[in-house]
């Protein structure tokens, strides 16, 4: 018992440990003892049907106020990370790209990653502008952003493939530990959805995990997961590799809640 | 350190005699402007101080709104002038500049050689009133307060001795800005900014007014006047900076008359003062113009910010736009208060006014009164007025990002005011303002 | 000119009256003799008397609100008007009991048979008293009360008094305090506690006289999970001299009740109406005041919530439409005063002719309050090139939880839609009441059928001749 605990205890300072997780939100249930664990390194995917929990998931980990974690827990390379608020998850290496990035009227783009920057540096630390335009420009030209985009509001008037572009860009400036891609394919054409993959496969490092929640199997493949984790009624139902994926493309989800309505 | 004032008792504000104080200390004024003042300060007397029962001091906080602490400015001794000349070096490129230190002319960068040549007049009040007598025998004080303040543009009429007179001839462009600050020094010196600005038909100008204190906590009385006309064709960008001292009471009255095809567009900026009046009137007189006041207030602690507007149509196919946005922090008030007057004559008018306020704070409060009278019936004319606090959603786009809550509050404000500050064409003009609020941001 | 042929028209139903002989007149002029006849002929407890006393006192002593309001209001001579006149009999429970002509006049009027129609009571008021008053029975083994209000302050004053002047105090404003001191007629409702009222209560009021100021004072009391919808009506003949009329209107919802209060009024262009409406909401409860003026000389009128317990919701819905040489001066109050409090305002004029309509609201949402949001929206269509709008609403928000959005818009008809639709064959006249009805048509479609109806024909009627 001791070893066990001593080895998720090591393996916890590299990963992202969802551990039994019960979560509601205006006190309907959405996720039932959810557990999950993704270790730097990795790539992960989470399907499942509309209204599954899927991306209840990815604001649960982000901290959106909403939703009220009733049992379980979460580590961050071994932190509690629901003790933390949201923007310090972010600071301690949490990124969620957004389903639906929110429209910022007034503060541009430069402005507002130059500011998560800024918000992780200590204190007296300063802030080389001219390294961050260079580096900024850089990860704009590979995701194919205008870089007259720089001067834009945050997201006002952006299409679809534009806003999904730029919250790739803020995950790729601010180098996060973990990233959550929430629904990042919905609303994508082809083309889009090819660059946005893209410039997620990019980030794959050893030093971070990805997780990818997404109804379609579609983003998967140009980024192969590692892992695929099917939610269905806020439950973890089934793991496997890729090819999970290409089943449920195939046959959808109904098989699987027969599987489940079989078990119990 | 504020420096200690030695307060001469015939000075003070309240005493009957400041007049002839005033008159002694100044001996030299034209007759024209000697009666004018007389008459005035026998207006300034007959008239009432505000109170709640007018419904042009709706919500405002009449009381304290007397004279009692204060009196006339003394003039700012040679150590000191210097130190505020060199603050004032806001803007790298400008037409000329003059800066003034308790109504008394510190420095005066003049105009370049061409603009003199071709007849523009940049020149402080205390001279013009004799040199360009007839220019101001017309203009000067030429309109009525209307708003609300007709007492203390009486009162300013009789004290003002100094400011700024600008002239631009028919075609003439001045395309950098032309800038007067203007500086109050001492605890519980009064001071009469004024600013005329005639631009003739078809000239172009932008022009900048600055209003500080030399200490950013001080209390001071700043009781002033603007007026801008643009002559046919002409197209004036006036910018009003207040950033008095925290403790202090202001007004100011800016009126602006903008004749055919005419284009006229004032940015205010409201930072400073404990209790700030402005009154901004836009009169279209001639047809097919266009008039826009725009203004961004950040307050905070318990200042008050009183804003009363008008946008007075008199001529047919003009528009006219109005936006006014107030953030508020801490338990600090502010109060719109506006009015589209659409006159019968004015057909085919499209007017439209705006007030956004953002609550940031538990105890802060916004009031708003858009008004509209209509008087014709071919008009396209709207208001708006929102009151809110800041975006639940964007708030947690920010704190997702990693950016702490009052660094996300703090680019909020920004972004809600940049809808005004990119109107402004000039970069280093935009720049000065997003300054000013920076540096309110650190004084909260 | 062309616009005197549509009023006429317009006024022909309600603008005829009859020579009527009255038992009781406290003849003309205003002062405590008269306060003290109509306290003796009611035969009232000596604590109305007191009120109506007091009242009268502050009446005299306030200034008319002319520092905001028209000076018109300088152009009502209070010494000129009778201020109660009636015939001295109770309100009868049948038609047939009501005097010949009073009875007439309220058969032109159409009422018995809107009442057979689809009412669940009627009171029918004629000057000053109530002529004819009666419920369905069943509402009355319910316990519900629907009466004149001096016979409810005379048969339960329990009830009326613990509720009477809670909501608009005396000192209110000077015309509430004249109501106070003179009031008579209108009516008193109760219903209690979970006790849903399914059809309309119908009060109409019926100046007859001439030079005579009617004051009638209405107290409608939802009980606890209680509905009632009210719907009032108003008319009177159109005279050289000019009439006064000036109610006071209070309802009180208690938790989690529903009020609605719908007025047409169609007064004649020598009315100067002055009314003073308000509820309160106490939690969960819900107050809608829909306000339909037509007429009148000046009205001015802000029916008002004060929303005084959690999650209450008030609402205003008015129409104004001000024809030639008239005012209307309405608009709405908002007074929050609990959390998660929500109020709507939309309010819709018409300026006809040298026709004038102003609006005026206040929303208050003071500090401390969390939740509480106020949506509105006010918009004024000019048909004339002499008619107009004026705009003044007051919103105060304190705190960083609440929010407010009021929006305003002037337009005239557009000629586009007008060529359009006399390229169709329209007239321009029909052309223009089309748009008009358009205009109001979202507005009209929240009232009861049978409202909705009388309305745009109302609107036709004032319509017809303003263009050309």
């Amino acid at each position: 018992m001791w070893l066990r605990n001593n080895l998720n205890h090591q393996n916890g300072m590299r990963s992202l440990e969802v551990e039994n997780l019960t979560v509601s939100v205006e006190g309907k249930p959405i996720l039932n003892n959810l557990s999950l664990t993704l270790p730097k390194g990795e790539v992960h995917a989470i399907m499942g049907p509309n209204g599954s929990g899927k991306s209840t998931l990815a604001k649960v980990l982000a901290g959106h106020e909403d939703y009220v974690v009733s049992s379980g827990a979460v580590l961050m390379d071994g932190e509690n990370l629901l003790e933390l608020e949201v923007d310090q998850r972010a600071r301690a290496g949490l990124f969620m790209a957004f389903q639906y990035p929110v429209e910022v009227p007034g503060v541009s783009i430069a402005n507002f990653i130059r500011a998560a920057l800024n918000a992780r540096q200590g204190e007296g630390d300063s802030f080389d502008a001219i390294a961050y335009y260079r580096r900024l420009y850089a990860e704009m030209d590979r995701l194919g952003i205008d870089r007259k985009f720089t001067s834009r509001s945050v997201n006002e008037g952006f299409s679809g493939g534009e806003k999904k572009r730029c919250e790739i860009l803020q995950m790729a400036m601010l180098e996060p530990k973990y990233c959550v891609l929430d629904e990042t394919d919905s609303g994508l054409d082809v083309d889009a959805l090819k660059i946005v993959a893209e410039g997620v496969d990019h980030m794959r490092e050893d030093d971070r995990g990805i997780l990818i929640i997404t109804h379609y199997q579609r983003l998967l493949n140009h980024i192969i997961p590692d892992y695929v984790h099917i939610i269905v009624d806020g439950r973890m139902v089934k793991s496997g590799d890729k090819s999970l994926a290409i089943e449920v493309e195939e046959r959808g989800y109904d098989w699987i809640k027969e599987e489940m309505a079989a078990s119990v | 350190m504020p420096p200690a004032t030695t307060v001469n008792p015939d000075s003070d504000l309240l005493t009957e005699t400041v007049f002839e104080h005033f008159q002694g200390r100044h001996p030299d004024l034209p007759p024209w402007l000697l009666q004018q003042k007389r008459q005035s300060w026998m207006e300034y007397r007959s008239l009432p101080l505000p109170n709640r029962k007018m419904e042009s001091w709706r919500f405002s906080n009449v009381r304290g709104l007397g004279v009692d602490p204060f009196a006339l400015a003394n003039p700012i001794n040679g150590h000191s002038r210097a130190a505020l000349v060199a603050r004032s070096q806001d803007l790298d490129s400008c037409a000329g500049r003059m800066v003034f230190g308790n109504d008394d002319l510190l420095e005066n960068s003049p105009l370049s050689w061409e603009m003199t040549e071709k007849g523009v007049i940049f020149e402080p009040l205390q001279t013009a009133f004799s040199k360009h007598s007839e220019i101001l025998e017309e203009f000067f004080m030429a309109q009525k307060s209307a708003l609300g303040s007709e007492k203390f543009a009486a009162l300013h009429t009789t004290l003002n001795r100094n400011g700024t007179l600008l002239y631009v001839p028919e075609k003439v462009e001045i395309r950098l800005p032309l800038v007067s600050r203007h500086w109050a020094f001492g605890e519980n010196a009064a001071v009469f900014p004024h600013t005329l600005l005639i631009a003739r038909d078809q000239a172009r100008v932008v022009f900048v007014d600055v209003y500080s204190s030399s200490e950013a906590s001080s209390r001071q009385f700043a009781c002033g006047v603007s007026t801008v006309y643009a002559g046919s064709g002409a197209e004036v960008e006036y910018h009003h900076v207040q950033n008095w001292g925290e403790r202090s009471l202001s007004f100011n009255t800016l009126t602006a008359i903008a004749q055919r095809n005419s284009r006229i567009r004032a940015f205010g900026m409201n930072l400073g003062s404990k209790y700030s009046r402005n009154e901004g009137h836009s009169i279209i007189e001639g047809p097919a113009s266009n008039a826009e006041f725009y203004s961004l207030t950040l307050s905070h602690l318990d200042q008050e910010m009183d804003q009363r507007t008008r946008q007075t149509h008199r001529a047919p196919h003009a528009r006219s736009n109005l936006l006014f946005k107030n953030a508020l922090l801490d338990s600090s008030k502010t109060i719109f208060s506006g009015l589209i007057k659409v006159d019968k004559a004015a057909q085919q008018t499209d007017a439209y006014q705006t007030n956004r306020n953002l609550l940031l704070s538990p105890k802060a409060e916004a009031n708003s009164m858009p008004g509209l009278e209509i008087l014709a019936n071919d008009v396209k004319c709207s208001h708006g007025a929102t009151t809110g606090q800041l975006d639940d959603n964007q708030l947690f786009y920010f704190l997702s990002r990693g950016i702490g809550k009052l660094a996300a509050q703090k680019l909020l404000v920004f972004g809600f005011f940049e809808e005004v500050l990119e109107k402004i064409d000039n970069r280093e003009l935009a720049e000065f303002h997003r300054r000013l609020v920076q540096e309110k941001f650190k004084r909260s | 000119m062309k616009n005197e042929n549509a009023i006429n028209i317009d006024r022909e139903k309600g603008n005829f009256h009859y020579d009527t002989t009255y038992e009781f007149d406290a003849g003309i002029g205003l002062n405590e003799r008269v306060v003290n006849y109509i306290a003796d002929v009611k035969e009232e407890d000596d604590w109305v008397r007191a009120f109506r006393l007091k009242a009268l006192k502050i009446f005299n002593g306030k200034p008319l609100p002319t520092h905001w309001a028209t000076k018109d209001l300088e152009n009502i001579h209070f010494d000129k008007f009778r201020y109660y006149l009636s015939k001295g009999q109770q309100p009868s429970r049948t038609w047939d009991e009501v005097p010949d002509d009073v009875k007439e006049t309220f058969e032109r009027l159409g009422i018995p048979e809107q009442e057979r129609a689809f009412l669940a009571g009627v009171e029918a008021q004629f000057d000053s008293e109530a002529a004819y008053s009666r419920m369905k029975e069943d509402l009355a083994k319910d316990g519900v009360i629907f009466v004149g209000s001096t016979e409810g302050l005379k048969r339960h004053p329990e009830i009326f008094r613990k509720f009477f002047a809670k909501v608009i105090p005396i000192a209110d404003n000077k015309f509430s305090a004249l109501n106070s001191a003179v009031f008579s007629g209108g009516s008193f409702i109760y219903v209690p506690p979970g006790v849903k009222v399914k059809q309309p209560l119908q009060a109409y009021f019926r100046i007859n006289a001439e030079s005579f100021g009617q004051f009638e004072r209405t107290l409608i009391i939802a009980d606890e999970g209680a509905e009632v919808t009210y719907m009032e009506g108003c008319t009177a003949p159109k005279f050289e001299t000019t009439t006064l009329h000036s109610a006071v209107v209070e309802l009180i919802a208690l938790k989690g009740a529903k009020i609605q209060y719908i007025t047409v009024q169609n007064w004649s262009s020598n009315v100067f109406n002055l009314v003073t409406k308000r509820a309160r909401a106490e939690e969960e409860a819900e107050v809608k005041w829909i306000d339909c003026n037509i007429g009148s000389r000046l009205t001015m009128k802000y029916p008002g919530v004060i929303l005084k317990g959690r999650r209450a919701r008030g609402e205003v819905l008015s129409i104004a439409l001000a024809g030639d040489g008239q005012h209307q001066d309405t608009g709405a109050k908002m007074i929050h005063a609990a959390d998660e409090t929500t109020s709507n305002i939309i309010a819709k004029s018409i300026s006809l002719g040298e026709g004038r309509s102003t609006y005026r609201g206040q929303v208050h949402i003071p500090r401390r309050l969390r939740g509480c949001r106020n949506n509105t929206e006010c918009d004024a269509l000019l048909i004339n090139a002499n008619s107009r709008t004026d705009t003044y609403p007051a919103i105060t928000v304190r705190g960083n939880h609440n929010s407010v959005q009021h929006e305003a818009s002037v337009s005239k008809v557009s000629a586009e839609q007008i060529f359009y639709l006399m390229q169709r064959g329209m007239s321009e006249g029909e052309a223009m009441s089309l748009a008009v009805n358009g205009f109001v048509n979202d507005l009209v479609k929240q009232f009861p059928m049978e409202y909705s109806v009388e309305l745009k024909r109302l609107i036709d009627l004032e319509m017809e001749g303003s263009v050309g």
